[in-house]
């Protein structure tokens, strides 16, 4: 089969404007919208010009085709690359269709391959047609006579169902569903800044005249707002984690999850190369944890797809872990990392906002300083736990790794996934004999690291992680070499 | 440190490149500084000129300041080796980063020449895993050493590949 060379949608444009964009929108609208300066708008003009013509030639250049049994992409501006992909390797094609997908009508076109041997590598068309996007589904995976990834999958054994209670307080404990609603408030609140001068006014006097100054009436106002936050917090909880259900068919671990939009994503248990443990100290004092998996091809950086329970009470949590990885072991004690890593925590927690607390009091900005010394103060119990939390152990199977404390992660994971190992130190670690482990993973399943751990520890590790290829680097074998 | 540094050593003409990389930037640091000073100046804002200029001039002095003192220590502090079973690259004086790729886990081996390395006759090696921040590189070499080192690693990681 063959044809000739296909662009993506040309409103992938904004895709790609949005993709590049990102998180910086905001900041920028911000900035844009309060600026008083005359610099802001043609700087502005200027910058989203050369942006724009950037994405169309982008675009222009984004080719693929399906030729001669194989997948054919180019793409670059300045550098030209071209990606090859025999259709018989493609295990999967994934059409999803993110917000600004579903508004302009398009999809986004996820190609899963096997590049050979152990490594696997995913393709993405940014954005087509919603009928293109079927009939490339169709054109890959004919060829491959592959069943689709997310095609029937057959229930068997449940190994995690979300409760709405469950939802509900997983909803009430997670930073990101009870701090969303108040980015949301501070950026009406910015905008608020910029109406038209009278109008603002009105409406804040209007506000402030209803405003109760009295103790009871702040005090109601500040229980209803706190009321109404926890409110959308459990309610974002729900609606995107709606009977969430992890099912285990013996070749594929599915989840599905979602009220309004159903997600199913399949991984397949040969890519399986670990899980994470994630909570915060709110979730610690409710004993509930989040897992998620670590597998080869599913683009590790989205906790959408990585999710095998997105809340769930420790003890499930540890059956749960035993299920996926039977050679796991959750309850195992962690070898502590050296004292000397304890300053290092604080360095980073307390002396950088204390000491931009005091430059903010000498410049007299209170409000500043009081919040800087504040976060200062905080941070003290915040490093002496994010200290305690350090550790690994390796039993001679499985590595767990510890770290955080606000947002805390232990990890457990099959060393034959790694890729790639690195051992960083800057000069701070160099003083006091530590450094960091980076374990590479490989297949998007990003990289997890052993942090602050001593020298001597990172010798024993490496070289019981791997013997044959850290032995003959390992400068002191007979002090390395213990029993890990 | 545990390990043991590698044994081998990037060409010597890597120096000369890496100054020319630094002292380039400082160029534009400074061709960039006098594009905005000078109609400043003549916009009559003196002012703002001299600012823009003494910042503008002591990034370029830093700059060339990098460009004597960086190739001499990030030279004497990149070590390569090749063992039986990975490639082992360190790399970095202050800030140091020991990486060690087993040749099992090696998917493309790339030689490159840039503009600048073509002129002083010199070849970069790349080498890339199935984890985008998992491979490694070792720019300045002699180009039959590169040869030698591409055809060791490809050979090495098709053996082990089992093909």
């Amino acid at each position: 089969m063959s044809e000739a060379p296909s662009r993506l949608h040309p409103l992938a444009v904004l895709v790609f404007a949005r993709k590049r964009i990102g998180a910086s929108l905001l900041p920028i609208l911000v900035i844009a919208f309060t600026w008083r300066g005359g610099f802001a708008l043609p700087v502005l003009g200027v910058v989203v010009a050369v942006g724009l013509t950037v994405l169309v030639l982008e675009w222009r250049r984004f080719t693929y085709r399906i030729e001669a049994g194989r997948l054919v992409i180019e793409r670059g501006v300045l550098r030209h690359t071209t990606r090859v992909v025999p259709l018989d390797r493609i295990r999967g094609v994934d059409l999803q269709a993110p917000w600004l997908h579903r508004v302009l009508g398009l999809v986004q076109v996820e190609v899963e391959a096997a590049a050979g041997g152990s490594s696997a590598a995913e393709l993405t068309l940014a954005a087509v047609s919603a009928e293109e996007g079927e009939r490339l589904r169709a054109a890959l995976l004919s060829a491959g006579a592959r069943e689709e990834a997310t095609d029937d999958p057959r229930p068997a054994l449940v190994l995690y169902r979300a409760t709405p209670r469950l939802l509900i307080a997983g909803g009430l404990t997670s930073g990101r569903y009870i701090l969303a609603p108040l980015a949301v408030i501070g950026v009406i609140a910015n905008f608020a800044d910029d109406l038209p001068s009278a109008l603002g006014d009105r409406l804040l006097s209007e506000a402030a005249d209803r405003v109760p100054t009295e103790a009871l009436g702040v005090s109601v106002l500040a229980a209803v707002g706190i009321f109404l936050s926890l409110v959308l917090a459990a309610a974002g909880s729900l609606l995107t984690d709606w009977s969430f259900e992890l099912t285990d068919d013996g070749d594929r671990l599915v989840a599905q999850r979602g009220l309004l939009t159903r997600r199913t994503v399949a991984i397949d248990r040969s890519r399986v190369r670990g899980f994470d443990l994630r909570d915060s100290p709110l979730r610690r004092a409710f004993g509930l944890v989040g897992v998620r998996v670590i597998a080869g091809g599913v683009a590790g950086g989205r906790p959408g797809r990585t999710a095998l329970a997105p809340v769930i009470a420790n003890d499930d949590a540890r059956v749960l872990a035993r299920a996926i990885d039977p050679l796991a072991a959750p309850d195992a004690t962690l070898e502590r990392h050296p004292r000397a890593a304890l300053p290092r925590r604080l360095a980073r927690a307390v002396v950088v906002p204390a000491a931009l607390g005091v430059v903010a009091l000498a410049l007299q900005w209170w409000l500043p300083a009081a919040v800087l010394l504040l976060l200062g103060l905080v941070g003290v119990p915040l490093a002496l736990d994010r200290y305690r939390q350090l550790g690994h152990r390796f039993d001679g199977n499985r590595l767990a790794v510890r770290e955080g404390s606000l947002s805390r992660r232990w990890t457990s994971l099959d060393p034959r996934a790694v890729v790639s190992y690195a051992i960083e130190r800057t000069p701070f670690q160099a003083r006091s004999g530590l450094c960091t482990i980076v374990l590479h993973l490989g297949q998007g399943a990003g990289s997890r690291r052993v942090l602050d751990c001593s020298e001597e520890q990172a010798g024993a590790l490496l070289v019981a992680l791997d013997v044959p290829l850290f032995a003959p680097f390992v400068a002191r074998v007979a002090s390395a070499a213990q029993p890990a | 440190m545990i390990l043991r540094e590698p044994a081998l050593q990037l060409d010597p003409r890597v120096r000369r490149l890496w100054a020319l990389e630094w002292g380039l930037v400082a160029v534009g640091a400074a061709v960039l500084t006098a594009g905005v000073a000078a109609p400043m100046a003549l916009a009559d804002n003196l002012l703002g000129a001299i600012v823009v200029a003494l910042v503008g001039g002591s990034v370029a002095l830093i700059l060339i300041g990098l460009a004597v003192l960086q190739p001499r220590i990030l030279y004497r502090r990149f070590h390569y080796e090749i063992s039986d079973l990975g490639l082992y690259v360190a790399r970095g004086s202050l800030w140091r980063r020991w990486q060690i790729v087993p040749h099992a886990r090696i998917q493309t081996v790339d030689t490159k020449r840039g503009p600048l390395e073509r002129s002083l006759g010199l070849v970069s090696v790349a080498v890339t895993t199935a984890s985008a921040k998992g491979g490694t590189d070792i720019p300045g070499l002699d180009p039959r050493v590169a040869d030698a080192l591409v055809e060791e690693l490809a050979r090495r990681a098709g053996i082990d590949e089992g093909t």
